[in-house]
């Protein structure tokens, strides 16, 4: 379980302030705002890629600046991507496997499976460079869960797709949480999105987490005007299996 | 039709770029024809000079022992100052871009002072001679050449998504493999390049050695100390000679930086020099 306590970060004008979260295991919790709202901040603060902060985040009790970057266990999907653009997919993939030691022969095996099983095993001697955005994300989504985290983490991962691949990547998320039983967290601006993928969504606004709700009552009324208006404001009208 | 008219037509700014172009492209290779020109006829004279060997192989030997270890003091210094996680960062940026704008001749005589107080004596004293010796001209070279290096490759550092080494950690990898897997795989171009222009420059170095070690026939004679010594005597032939060779080996090493970046510009790094 993912447990943030006060926890607010500096980072030049931006602040993010006080934010207290629980996001149980299993889950899948959207983070969504506003650009510029500090969304992705409050991700890479889950995931304890900043060093100077005030207040906590704890994995299972153990405040996570104290478990090395490389024994989190946690998987990290940029909007980009960030795949390591001097290896090919397979390279790529088979990185995590490399860095925890697994030997040549099985840890091949294993990313090639990882390919297949997202579809994408013809692109192994590709380079992120000659890919589309649907197929890299599929490779960095794979990359990450060859590993089985207990804890992945997604930063807009649908935004550069159309929205047919989109369709699939919803699939495709709900098929990886079924199967590989992790924590997603995943920032989004897509109302939809949100109400679709997540089991409860989080609201933040301007560095302040205003609100958390089940995604199946972000549409309705919320206590706080910001909310009510940042919702409702922006959306045109929620999905069509949520207003049935 | 019309677009197409308008595309070929010659702008008013690119005149301008170009003419400049031009101005500065003649300038530089008129310099270097004098030197070819007036040297080549005397290549034959220094063919059997022993000075001029040993000229030449004390440039070569002490340029590359000095471009060895400015990149090995070079590419983590240029690493440490680009990470927003050391504290002192900015403090020793400047420390380490201040010989950049200070003439080589200073550098020497900055140089000359450490080594002849306490601590260069105490190293004297323990057998690393720097003053009037061989390992001098590899400190000058060292000295010129370490921010120039550290400059080159810190922009590369900078330019580079540090997202890419927050994946590679998250997915098991520790501080030191995150940066030799990722991170000076995707430096090499500019690795190679500010090694190669290092060792070119370390060549040609001539004020801060000069301060430092002196110039003494066959002892602490570097070819740039050469032409020196004999423009100094009047023998202009044996001077334009090593002039050229040491225009000839420039030329080879950036032809070697263009196509040894080159090869690998296409493997989509995306980091260029």
């Amino acid at each position: 379980m993912i447990s943030v306590q006060q926890y607010s970060v500096t980072l030049g004008d931006f602040q993010l302030k006080d934010i207290s979260l629980d996001i149980g295991d299993r889950e899948i919790f959207a983070l969504i705002g506003r650009t510029g709202s500090g969304k992705s901040v409050l991700l890479e603060s889950l995931a304890g890629f900043y060093n100077t902060y005030g207040g906590n985040v704890l994995y299972n009790g153990i405040s996570v600046s104290g478990i090395p970057l490389e024994q989190r266990r946690i998987g990290y999907v940029y909007q980009n991507y960030c795949l390591f653009p001097h290896m090919n997919v397979l390279d790529n993939v088979e990185f995590g496997l490399r860095m925890h030691k697994v030997p040549k022969k099985q840890r091949r095996e294993t990313a090639l499976n990882m390919l297949q099983s997202l579809g994408i095993e013809h692109l192994a001697d590709r380079r992120p460079d000659t890919l589309s955005g649907g197929e890299q994300q599929r490779c960095a989504l794979a990359r990450a869960l060859v590993l089985e985290p207990e804890i992945l983490f997604m930063d807009e991962p649908f935004s550069a797709l159309d929205p047919n691949t989109r369709k699939d990547m919803y699939r495709l998320i709900r098929s990886i949480h079924e199967n590989y039983a992790c924590t997603i967290v995943f920032v989004t601006h897509d109302f939809r999105e949100a109400a679709e993928l997540a089991d409860r969504v989080g609201i933040i606004i301007h560095g302040s987490l205003k609100e958390i709700c089940p995604a199946d009552q972000l549409f309705l009324p919320h206590e706080d005007e910001e909310v009510n208006a940042f919702v409702h404001g922006r959306s045109p009208e929620p999905p069509a299996a949520m207003t049935a | 039709m019309d677009m197409k008219k308008r595309g070929r037509r010659t702008g008013a700014f690119e005149v301008v770029t170009v003419t400049a172009a031009t101005v500065t492209v003649l300038f530089i290779f008129l310099a270097m024809a004098g030197i070819v020109i007036k040297g080549i006829p005397s290549l034959p004279e220094i063919r059997d000079s022993e000075e001029v060997r040993f000229a030449m192989k004390l440039s070569l030997w002490t340029s590359l022992v000095s471009t060895m270890i400015c990149l090995l003091l070079g590419v983590p210094t240029a690493y440490a100052v680009t990470r927003p996680s050391f504290r002192l960062r900015r403090l020793y940026e400047v420390i380490v871009e201040i010989p950049l704008s200070v003439p080589n001749i200073m550098l020497g005589l900055s140089l000359m002072i450490l080594f002849a107080s306490a601590p260069g004596k105490f190293l004297s004293a323990h057998g690393f001679r720097v003053i009037f010796h061989v390992n001098g001209i590899v400190t000058a070279h060292l000295f010129v050449n370490l921010s120039f290096v550290i400059h080159m490759i810190k922009t590369t550092f900078m330019d580079m998504d540090p997202h890419l080494e927050l994946v590679a950690g998250s997915l098991g990898a520790p501080p030191w493999k995150r940066f030799c897997l990722v991170t000076l795989p995707l430096a090499r171009n500019a690795i190679i390049g500010a090694g190669i222009l290092a060792w070119s420059r370390a060549l040609g170095e001539f004020g801060a050695t000069l301060m430092l070690v002196g110039a003494t026939r066959m002892k602490t004679e570097t070819l740039p100390t050469s032409i020196f010594l004999n423009m100094s005597t009047g023998d202009t032939g044996e001077a334009l000679a090593c002039a050229v060779i040491l225009l000839a080996i420039s030329g080879v090493s950036q032809l070697a930086a263009g196509l040894l970046t080159r090869s690998n510009a296409g493997r989509g790094t995306g980091v260029h020099i």
